[in-house]
């Protein structure tokens, strides 16, 4: 009966174009939005992915990542003296104008790292190299904020244009000149400034007037300690914020300091609300296209419901019937939308805008939902084919 | 007494239904008897709102009577419960209705497969099976068509088809001819007669179509909820109220 039942599915092609669209819109609005809600809040913590170390120290009071609270620089001697330390490098974040040569300004994330050990220096230079940071006045600037902040000219076409800086270019932070001496690749950040990265004391010089400079200090745990233990000494020795880096969103312990920055952002803003409702519609409009789709495909389909009922199939065998229906039409409208939001994902991830993440995680969710909207709309059907009397066969 | 008993397909005897509220109510059936052989074509007929539809459903166990006695082929019906009621339907019983009741999505084969899937039978056993009545009934070529490709008589031999395919013992046909025009309405009423004689079947016809009196063994005339009378000979009816 189930070949049958797929075969009185697929027989009617203009019922089920439409019940495909309603599945797959409804599961591309609810992966789409849900990989992009992820892909914002994975910029959220994108200082923890560009900076590298594995643990973070930071003042008591630091919440989340970007908003780092100045230490005292004699810290740094206090976590440097707890037992089961390798080394300690300070570290200095904070957002401050950059005038370009055309005199705009942007806003960007200057990065200050230790010029002895390079520790949180970006993983990839796509130009120049590192040990040129300890050269006089340079920075290393991450390749989407070059070219973010690259000279206004005209193209050949006549038409506005932006050159992307370069190795050897220069701006001015503070009004102290910064001479770019390397390209570098790094993730994107929620604040939209680009990376800048330089030297730790320089650092000090570009945001003049700023008494305390160290955000936060990156430590390595000596061979046979975890982070997680070490972040433990830290605290109780130092009275600290020690935290972990991971960064992997399903596997991030009790101690991450992305974790907490994700969670902070889901409670003080109105991200999670904003593509949650997104999430929501989409689920609603799945059940309600794909629900009076499928009724109206019941409806249509009742009097011979009712003449199967007649024939001697009992409830549980149309049931089923209607159940492998609804089912295998959720099964092809979450294919079809899952492969047009990966479709549209990888065209987002190849611009770059707006961020994308799609865990698989948000794609069997996606899966259970468009079955459970297959399931409500079958169990309309069911509801509605029960109540037809079989005798309703020979009133014409 | 016994060989008389061995030869009743359906007996239903004191039949009573109603339906709507106490206060409002309205009588279908009243003190309705009926009795059907093995191996005649039996037809009902009767003015519009005499009973006919409703006794054929308690006949078919689609409806249960709020009196009287229901047997076919031997089972009491009237004792049943719905699972029990479905599959003695779905082992006994093969119907043929008014307007045809084709999936228009499955193919004619398709169609005529539906009692035996129903019955549990292995589709491909359904197919073969399907295959040889669609011959039967003169529509070789047509298995894979559409029923809404073919004409009204042509829709009713895949009926037909569907109602013999599982070979059940009581043939139900609402009127079967009614769709049809006088020809292709005749023709149908021979099929039925050819496939479904057989000493062991009954056939159970309801009726509003004179043209077909001549395919009866008897006729049963009801009036007002109840046989009113039994004929041989459609000669011996009043047609001219039915």
């Amino acid at each position: 009966m189930y070949r049958l039942a797929l075969n009185m599915l697929f027989g009617d092609r203009a019922k089920l174009a439409m019940l495909l669209c309603g599945l797959a819109f409804s599961a591309l609005l609810m992966a789409q939005q849900s990989s992009v809600f992820f892909g914002i809040m994975s910029w959220t913590y994108t200082p923890m992915v560009n900076i590298r170390a594995q643990v973070w120290v930071s003042d008591p009071m630091v919440e989340q990542v970007n908003d780092a609270k100045p230490l005292r620089d004699t810290d740094l001697s206090r976590v440097r003296s707890v037992d089961g330390v390798a080394w300690a490098a300070p570290l200095h974040t904070s957002f401050v104008q950059a005038r370009m040569q055309d005199g705009n300004f942007k806003l960007i994330t200057l990065v200050g790292i230790d010029a002895d050990t390079f520790a949180g220096a970006p993983a990839v230079l796509t130009q120049g190299r590192i040990e040129d940071l300890r050269l006089p006045d340079t920075v290393i600037v991450d390749e989407w904020g070059a070219s973010l902040m690259g000279r206004m000219g005209v193209g050949p076409d006549g038409k506005p244009r932006s050159t992307p800086l370069k190795v050897g270019d220069t701006f001015e932070i503070n009004d102290i000149q910064a001479r770019i001496v390397g390209i570098c690749k790094v993730k994107r950040a929620f604040t939209g400034g680009p990376f800048v990265y330089t030297t730790y004391d320089r650092a000090k010089g570009y945001t003049l007037g700023a008494r305390r400079t160290l955000s936060f200090m990156l430590v390595e745990p000596q061979k046979g300690v975890t982070p997680t233990e070490l972040c433990g000494r830290i605290e109780r020795e130092t009275g600290l914020k020690a935290w972990t880096s991971d960064t992997v969103i399903w596997n991030w312990g009790e101690r991450s300091l992305a974790r907490n920055t994700f969670w902070w952002f889901w409670t003080n803003t109105g991200i999670p609300f904003s593509f949650g409702t997104a999430v929501l519609l989409g689920l609603f409009v799945g059940i309600a296209i794909s629900g009076q789709t499928f009724y109206s495909f019941v409806l249509e389909n009742l009097k011979y419901f009712a003449a199967i009922k007649a024939m001697g199939a009992g409830m549980g065998v149309i049931a089923r019937m209607l159940f492998v229906q609804a089912f295998t039409a959720g099964l092809i409208g979450f294919g079809l939308g899952a492969g047009m939001a990966q479709g549209i994902g990888r065209a987002m991830i190849e611009k770059g805008m707006p961020p994308f993440v799609m865990y698989p995680q948000i794609l069997w969710a996606t899966f259970v939902l468009v079955l459970g909207i297959s399931f409500v709309s079958a169990i309309i059907g069911i509801i509605k084919v029960s109540r037809v009397d079989a005798a309703s066969v020979f009133r014409g | 007494m016994s060989t008389l008993a061995n030869t009743i397909a359906v007996r239903a005897s004191g039949v009573d239904m109603f339906f709507g509220t106490p206060d409002n109510q309205v009588v279908a059936l009243k003190q309705a008897d009926f009795e059907a052989r093995r191996g005649e074509l039996i037809m009902l007929v009767g003015p519009s709102g005499c009973g006919k539809t409703t006794l054929l459903s308690v006949i078919a166990g689609t409806l249960t009577p709020q009196a009287g006695t229901v047997e076919v082929f031997g089972q009491r019906l009237d004792g049943l419960g719905q699972e029990a009621l479905t599959s003695f339907r779905r082992q006994h019983l093969g119907f043929v209705f008014q307007s045809f009741n084709l999936i228009p999505t499955l193919s004619v084969i398709e169609n005529v497969m539906v009692p035996l899937l129903i019955q549990g039978r292995p589709y491909d056993e359904a197919h073969d099976r399907s295959a040889a009545i669609i011959e039967k009934v003169g529509l070789k070529g047509r298995e894979e068509g559409r029923p809404n490709a073919l004409s009204g008589g042509q829709q009713q031999r895949v009926a037909i088809a569907r109602a013999l395919v599982h070979e059940p013992p009581l043939l139900i046909c609402d009127e079967p001819t009614s769709a049809l025009d006088k020809d292709t309405g005749g023709h149908i009423m021979e099929l039925v007669r050819d496939l479904s004689r057989s000493p062991e079947r009954c056939v159970v016809v309801v009726t509003h179509d004179h043209r077909i009196f001549r395919f009866a063994d008897r006729i049963a005339e009801m009036e007002d909820g109840r046989i009113s009378r039994v004929v041989d000979d459609p000669k011996l009816l009043d047609t001219a109220h039915l």
